[in-house]
């Protein structure tokens, strides 16, 4: 299966970003995907699928996958506390998945001028989860490339 | 740019479905008459009237190039009907037919897709023309009609005549001049003079107007009627053209006159027939009603008149009624029960025979050149006259009106939306009756009225079910056009045989099994039956290959299976195949023969070495397992070596309602389709066996089944293990049995299954026995478990 991942005009007129953060690190995800952030909930355990998909959750009559982006990251689940959240994302219009992150933080703007690209050396960044980098006046944000940790199979 | 005339887009659903339904019907006449390679009268007939139908609602629908195209086929078929020459060369013929049929069909495709413009057809309809010229050729070689096939307007004319009579051929002419013209009745009698030579016989009203000067007031204000009849050289097309470019000349209308003037009225049977309220086209359906008794009239005359061109007509019809007059051949009860069986006819009433005796006086009055409009007149005043027949009349509307009404069309989204609709209320339901707020209450009025609720619900559900089930034939025949032309193009011979085709399926999943069924059949046909006939014989097969579909429904499956009679399949060179390709996940030892088998359906295989027109790239059965699974649906291959290759494809009868048990494994609730499961019972000691490599089995009344944990199955934490503690589940697929080890039965509820999202789909949850999910009264999912699946992966 093959998604679009043409990475559009946002690096030359940027745009409105979600920031979450997993551990101490904040990333960012484009707007335009997110449908809404609803409370960590029960999650029904799909069985024999790769481990970074915890199951699936029944959202308004919607059965949805749900991804946690820690074990995406390599890192190991840790227990949902009152702030883990879930980031309902939607691809091609009707393909909803969910995202498990420690806390969502704030929606800022991101101006062209703070972004840049990321390196291209061959142990960085290997798995092109990261479109860009944005760098302002808040800090460090890694821009996520939602198709590719989405969608993308381990290979 | 729209393509469609203005006021016509709420007739393109209505267009496009009776088009294609037409154009299928005309491949299947087309694929009979050729296996039987005989050509009936009423074969024939039918492709004529089938292309006759096309062309008027196209060329109403303004979709010029299909009207004309139509068009070039009516008059091909018109030859045939009319002169039937010997046609000795019927592979052009058919070429001919089924290339026309293809590109209306593909222009079907795109008529809707406003940036794609018409395309031209002009090649294929030159061709068409050719080949029309030489059929005509073949019987009347000196004829002076020989341009006429390759002259659309003429072959009109021609039909018109047939149509209306059986002698005669007069027109009338109604000319109107400028509105600057002055000294009408000379100008009149310029054109009067103009048409003179060709024609053999002409009057004119007013009459006297080359000595009464008043008569040009006449003419301005009502025109000037010429009646007349051309000489045989020449045509109404070429009088008209003569008026309209006669000086001052504003307008000439052309109408025939109708050939009854030698019969008396009261000969011919007056029947009004009104169509269906909402049927819409009124006047085509009018025209296919013609058509269809047309053969069994002596005579035969109508109004409106002008209902093949003019759309305004569908009013007329639709508020008064089409009015038909015959003298039929056959009984006039037959000609009665066509009109009846004509699609969207409400009711055929007859006008009584004795009013003729009234409309005596105005048939010769309308010969000579009155307007027809004279008969509806007297028409509408007839039903008060005939006070004698209402009974009778009465009696005829009703029955056909009960018989036509029994039958509507309805579009499937809303058929959609109904079974949408049902699934959320079963699943409200369950959230009602089983909510938690209820738990250890004591509810007896409750539980009874609930259970009423669910016997209705179930009542309903079973109905909108059977309200979209349709038979399979209709995937099944359009395969045989298929196979048709792929055994032209590629030499084989090779039989279709059909077996299960009316087994009834989701109407929505006949739609998307037409894709699959089609890289199937062309699979079997290009790679599966043997290159060449010797290549069979050497085999010791039949030389004529054989292709079955075949369906059946097994315990809420619909069972389809495309076998071929060919060469069949190696493992072994899949194998290897496979390897070169790369798409091998584990070391090559590892694979069964059945795995090595599914390797086809990978995305990426393509055993054929070389890619044909028809299959060989590698992206057939990939995309045929992705849109079974879209469904719902499983496939498999199996295939013996020498003698053939199947593939199976199992899809859910019912695309969303279940009966399933719920049963819980460890934190998880799954639930099995009740209609896999035999019973379920606690294990008692005596019962259980163990092989010699450890496995476990259970022994059931002298039968012998092997044991699935679940819990191992689906690697789940915090399961029951202790077989004596838990609860046994014996589940039957596909003729083999086997025995679930759960936690417990929680209870049986309907459930309405909803697909895995595609992402999960990517993870072979189908291949692990998953089919999809469901959602229960108190809002948690289940997963529906396919026990085939388990079982037979065993």
């Amino acid at each position: 299966m093959t998604y679009d991942t043409d990475v559009q005009t946002f690096d030359t007129s940027g745009g409105e970003v979600l920031l979450f953060s997993i551990d101490d690190v904040i990333y960012g995800i484009e707007i335009k995907y997110i449908n809404e952030i609803i409370s960590y909930e029960n999650i029904t355990v799909v069985p024999k699928v790769p481990q970074y998909i915890k199951g699936v959750i029944n959202i308004r009559g919607q059965i949805v996958p749900i991804i946690s982006v820690r074990r995406r990251f390599g890192k190991e689940d840790i227990p949902p506390d009152e702030r883990t959240c879930v980031i309902v994302l939607e691809f091609d219009g009707s393909n909803q998945v969910g995202i498990i992150v420690d806390r969502v933080r704030e929606v800022t703007m991101a101006k062209p001028e703070n972004i840049c690209a990321t390196p291209t050396h061959k142990n960085v960044n290997a798995n092109h989860y990261i479109k860009y980098i944005i760098e302002d006046e808040g800090g460090i944000k890694l821009l996520l490339n939602c198709e590719k940790l989405v969608l993308e199979l381990d290979k | 740019m729209a393509k469609f005339e203005s006021g016509m887009e709420s007739m393109v659903d209505t267009y496009i479905f009776e088009t294609t339904s037409l154009l299928e019907q005309l491949d299947q006449i087309l694929i009979k008459t050729e296996s039987e390679s005989t050509f009936g009268e009423d074969e024939i007939n039918e492709i004529f009237r089938i292309m006759h139908t096309i062309k008027g609602s196209s060329a109403m629908m303004g979709l010029e190039n299909m009207s004309h195209l139509a068009h070039a086929v009516e008059d091909m078929f018109y030859i045939i009907r009319e002169d039937k020459p010997d046609i000795s060369d019927t592979r052009t013929l058919y070429d001919l037919v089924f290339t026309a049929s293809d590109l209306l069909k593909a222009e079907i495709d795109i008529v809707q897709d406003e940036d794609t413009p018409p395309t031209d057809f002009s090649e294929h309809m030159r061709r068409i023309r050719d080949y029309a010229a030489v059929l005509k050729g073949v019987v009347s070689a000196p004829a002076p009609a020989a341009e006429k096939p390759a002259v659309a307007a003429p072959a009109d004319a021609g039909e018109m005549v047939e149509v209306l009579t059986s002698g005669g051929a007069g027109y009338t002419a109604l000319v109107t001049f400028e509105d600057d013209a002055v000294m009408l009745n000379l100008r009149a009698l310029i054109v009067v003079n103009n048409i003179m030579e060709k024609c053999s016989s002409i009057s004119y009203e007013p009459a006297d107007i080359e000595n009464n000067s008043d008569t040009a007031d006449f003419i301005a204000k009502n025109g000037f009627r010429i009646t007349y009849t051309p000489v045989e050289s020449s045509g109404a097309e070429e009088i008209t053209e003569i008026i309209r470019s006669t000086t001052f000349v504003k307008n000439v209308t052309t109408e025939q006159l109708l050939a009854v003037k030698s019969v008396p009225a009261a000969s011919l049977t007056t029947v009004k027939v009104m169509f269906e309220p909402d049927c819409k086209m009124e006047n085509l359906r009018a025209m296919m009603v013609i058509n269809n008794i047309r053969d069994d009239c002596e005579m035969l005359a109508y109004y409106p008149e002008d209902i093949e061109s003019d759309q305004a007509t569908a009013q007329i019809i639709k508020t008064d009624g089409f009015i038909i007059r015959f003298r039929a051949s056959i009984p006039n009860e037959e000609i009665y029960r066509i009109i009846g069986e004509t699609p969207s006819v409400r009711s055929v009433d007859e006008i009584n025979h004795e009013i003729h005796a009234d409309t005596a006086e105005e048939r010769p009055e309308m010969a000579e050149g009155q307007s027809p409009a004279a008969v509806p007149a007297a028409e509408a005043a007839e039903p008060a006259r005939t006070g004698a027949q209402p009974v009778q009349q009465h009696q005829s509307s009703k029955k056909h009106g009960e018989k036509k009404q029994s039958l509507i069309s309805v579009n499937l989204s809303k058929l959609d939306q109904l079974l949408n609709m049902v699934g959320e209320i079963v699943i409200a339901e369950a959230m009602v009756t089983s909510n938690p707020d209820l738990k250890g209450l004591k509810l007896d009025n409750f539980q009874k009225a609930a259970r009423q609720l669910r016997k209705l619900n179930s009542e309903m559900q079973d109905i909108v079910m059977s309200i979209r089930m349709v038979p399979i034939s209709g995937a099944f025949n359009k395969m045989t056009r298929i196979v048709r032309d792929m055994k032209v193009k590629l030499g084989k011979e090779v039989d279709l045989v059909f077996e299960g085709a009316e087994t009834e399926v989701d109407k929505s999943i006949i739609d998307s099994l037409n894709d699959p069924l089609m890289h199937m059949v062309r699979n079997s046909m290009d790679h599966g039956i043997e290159e060449t006939a010797a290549d069979r014989i050497a085999a010791g097969k039949s030389p004529v290959g054989k292709i079955t579909l075949s369906a059946y429904s097994s315990s809420g499956e619909v069972v389809i299976i495309v076998a071929d009679d060919g060469a069949g399949m190696d493992p072994q060179k899949l194998l290897t195949k496979a390897e070169r390709n790369g798409i091998l996940t584990k070391p090559r030892s590892e694979y069964t023969d059945k795995e090595a088998l599914n390797l086809v359906m990978l995305p990426g295989f393509s055993t054929n070495e070389k890619v044909t027109e028809y299959s060989g790239r590698g992206v057939g059965m990939d995309v045929v397992k992705q849109n079974i699974e879209k469904l719902g649906g499983t496939v498999s291959v199996d295939s013996k070596l020498g003698q053939g290759t199947s593939f199976i494809i199992k899809i859910p009868l019912s695309l969303s309602i279940v009966d399933g048990m719920e049963v819980s494994v460890g934190r998880s609730i799954f639930t099995i389709p009740i209609n896999y499961i035999k019973e379920s019972f606690k294990l008692k000691p005596n019962q259980l066996l163990t092989d010699t490599d450890g496995h476990d089995m259970i022994m059931i009344r002298g039968e012998c089944f092997p044991l699935i944990r679940l819990y191992e199955l689906y690697e789940l934490e915090g399961a029951q293990q202790d077989l004596y503690e838990g609860i046994i589940i014996l589940a039957e697929a596909d003729g083999k049995s086997a025995c679930l080890l759960a936690d417990g039965l929680i209870g049986e509820q309907q459930v309405v299954i909803k697909p895995f999202s595609p992402l999960l789909n990517n993870f072979g949850v189908k291949q692990n026995g998953m089919s999809g999910c469901s959602i229960l009264g108190d809002g948690s999912i289940t997963i529906i478990l396919d026990v085939s699946n388990i079982i037979t992966d065993m």
